[in-house]
């Protein structure tokens, strides 16, 4: 046989080099015509710095919840299609419990514990923003995580435990009808109407060093909430005992088992903290939006699979990176496309990484 | 005194009985081998001991406790140490994480322990930061060993630790063994490399089909002739 020499120089290109080089080579193309747009003036600084600003800020919530989406998927094997409705559940839970709070004496209980379902209760009047209303809102995040994680946990005790060594496909089928019952649920109680809850945010002048002018207090509750939220996890991942044992187990499961780690202690906890985040996450983001909508994670959840697929399946570390890929190509890609389109974009990209780098792009290098 | 007794075990996989009628002891401190052709259910025995087969029958006793039924954390606490043939290192952790996981269930991290694991395989001190799955197989069965070890076990069971190695290492894996042994720990050794491990042990059980065969000294199985011929390659 002799068909090995005879295909030439350029036998050993496969597939996947040629759509990588296609890949960088048209990421290349963009970064000069973006140059081109800021130096001819066809693209004002202002306008690209506020780009990446969103693109950091949505990537963190998008990070957020990803972290409990490669968690699980990680520790119980199996891709959660409920999670979306996690992010929704603390959403509606925290603001109902902000509401409750912060609406006291204002409103009526009903327009409150109902989330003004009913039209009353104007967010304004309630004065529900960070500065009229600091307590109230900082009860909701605590309430949108506690909540979420109850939630969570009981869905794992009538549902997924019961499935637990039945594989990945019944699992992953389970969940997906545990989000729609979740979602349906939720609309039950607070019906399918989009409607805003937060009243617009305080924007005091930003100090000099910063490169806008002022600073929306909203947007900056999220980064801080998540910043300190992600670098919380990191701890407890790479220094605990609960960390380690969390890193063990997804690395492999049946070793955990007999090296005395207790499994099921594990998974709790994986709940507990994944589903924690997920709450938080979906609280956060009508924080920023200041509008809620039952559909809020369902939306979100594809966003969040690209960004932990992107990332490596599985990876903490390789989420957190995918959700500031796809947070940023969202919004830089506003740049050329108009913005109902610019979702495309993101998963475009995902589907050329994968073919260019099927594992993600921090496939085979396993953090957690 | 038998440390662990295996009686009449039955045990399998699902619907599909392996073991029948399993027989085995270990005394305190002994050096037991268990060798016989691929598929005879070798590893299967340990497996069962750990339980993570499918009970069908029979006893586990170990320092006169029925471990039967129990969890792998609770036969861990009773003093079993276990190395698995395959992916028995964490490969994210570090080498040291690696370690401390193998004492999870005690509160603390034992120190002095990890002291005289890292004086008996310097390697892993050295690679001590590393991440476990970097290194080689030889460095990864060690620190597998050395995960199990950090329980101080009265019983160690490995399986098939020399699998995989490259020949000139598999000596010094025996030898390891032997000074494992040599400090009072009892060995539970399931090996392919029957002949050597024969050698090494002080008794040996040769297991066919899930059956009891032999059972006798190492020399003994040695110099047998019909184990020689069918089980040793002459």
């Amino acid at each position: 046989m002799s068909t090995g020499s005879g295909q030439g120089r350029f036998s050993n290109v496969t597939a996947q080099d040629v759509v990588g080089g296609l890949l960088l080579l048209g990421i290349a193309v963009l970064i000069l015509d973006l140059i081109r747009l800021v130096v001819t003036g066809g693209l004002p600084l202002g306008r690209l710095w506020a780009y990446v600003w969103n693109g950091i800020v949505d990537s963190l919530y998008i990070g957020l919840a990803a972290i409990g989406l490669s968690m699980t998927y990680s520790i119980l094997r199996f891709a959660n299609f409920s999670h979306g409705d996690l992010v929704t559940t603390g959403a509606f839970s925290g603001w109902t419990a902000a509401y409750l709070v912060g609406g006291l004496g204002v409103a009526e209980l009903s327009s409150r514990l109902l989330l003004r379902a009913d039209g009353g209760a104007q967010p304004g009047s309630v004065g529900m923003d960070v500065l009229s209303a600091p307590l109230a809102i900082v009860v909701g995040l605590i309430v949108a995580a506690i909540i979420t994680i109850g939630v969570a946990l009981a869905i794992d005790r009538l549902v997924y435990k019961r499935l637990r060594d039945a594989g990945g496909i019944p699992l992953l089928i389970a969940s997906v009808g545990v989000a729609l019952a979740l979602r349906y649920l939720i609309a039950f109680f607070y019906t399918t109407e989009t409607r805003g809850v937060v009243a617009s945010a305080p924007q005091p002048e930003a100090p000099g060093f910063l490169p806008m002018e002022t600073i929306n207090l909203h947007e900056a509750t999220l980064v801080i909430s998540a910043l300190t939220l992600i670098l919380g996890i990191h701890l407890l991942l790479q220094y605990t005992k609960l960390g380690k044992s969390m890193r063990a187990m997804s690395d492999n499961k049946d070793l955990a088992l007999i090296t005395g780690i207790p499994t099921e202690r594990v998974i709790f906890a994986t709940w507990v903290i994944g589903s924690g985040l997920a709450g938080v996450a979906g609280y956060l983001i009508v924080l920023d939006r200041g509008q809620i909508t039952i559909n809020l994670g369902w939306f979100l959840l594809l966003l969040i699979f690209a960004a932990v697929i992107l990332g490596g399946i599985g990876s903490i570390y390789g989420a957190l990176a995918g959700s500031l890929v796809i947070g940023l190509t969202i919004n830089l890609s506003l740049v050329w496309i108009p913005a109902d389109m610019n979702e495309i974009a993101a998963f475009t990209l995902m589907i050329l990484v994968l073919i260019f780098k099927p594992d993600g792009l921090f496939g085979g290098v396993e953090t957690a | 005194m038998a440390l662990l007794e295996v009686a009449d075990l039955d045990a399998g996989y699902g619907d599909l009985q392996i073991l029948e009628g399993v027989d085995l002891i270990v005394d305190d401190g002994e050096y037991v081998t268990i060798v016989g052709p691929n598929g005879a259910g070798k590893s299967t025995v340990m497996k069962s001991i750990f339980g993570l087969t499918a009970y069908m029958g029979g006893a586990v006793e170990f320092d006169d406790e029925g471990i039967h039924g129990y969890r792998p954390e609770d036969i861990i606490r009773t003093g079993i140490g276990y190395v698995p043939q395959n992916d028995n290192v964490f490969p994210s952790l570090s080498v040291k994480e690696n370690l401390e996981m193998g004492a999870y269930i005690l509160d603390e991290v034992p120190e002095d322990r990890m002291r005289r694991i890292y004086d008996r395989f310097p390697i892993l001190e050295e690679r001590k930061s590393q991440k476990a799955g970097t290194m080689s197989g030889g460095q990864q069965q060690m620190l597998a060993m050395g995960r199990a070890l950090m329980l101080e076990p009265d019983l160690l069971m490995l399986d098939e630790p020399s699998a995989g190695l490259a020949p000139d290492l598999v000596d010094d894996m025996f030898d390891r063994i032997d000074e494992i042994n040599d400090d009072g720990t009892a060995i539970l050794l399931v090996e392919q490399n029957a002949k050597e491990a024969l050698r090494r042990c002080d008794r040996g059980y040769v297991l066919v089909q899930g059956q009891n065969r032999y059972e006798d000294s190492g020399d003994a199985l040695l110099a047998d002739d019909q184990v020689r011929q069918d089980f040793l390659g002459g």
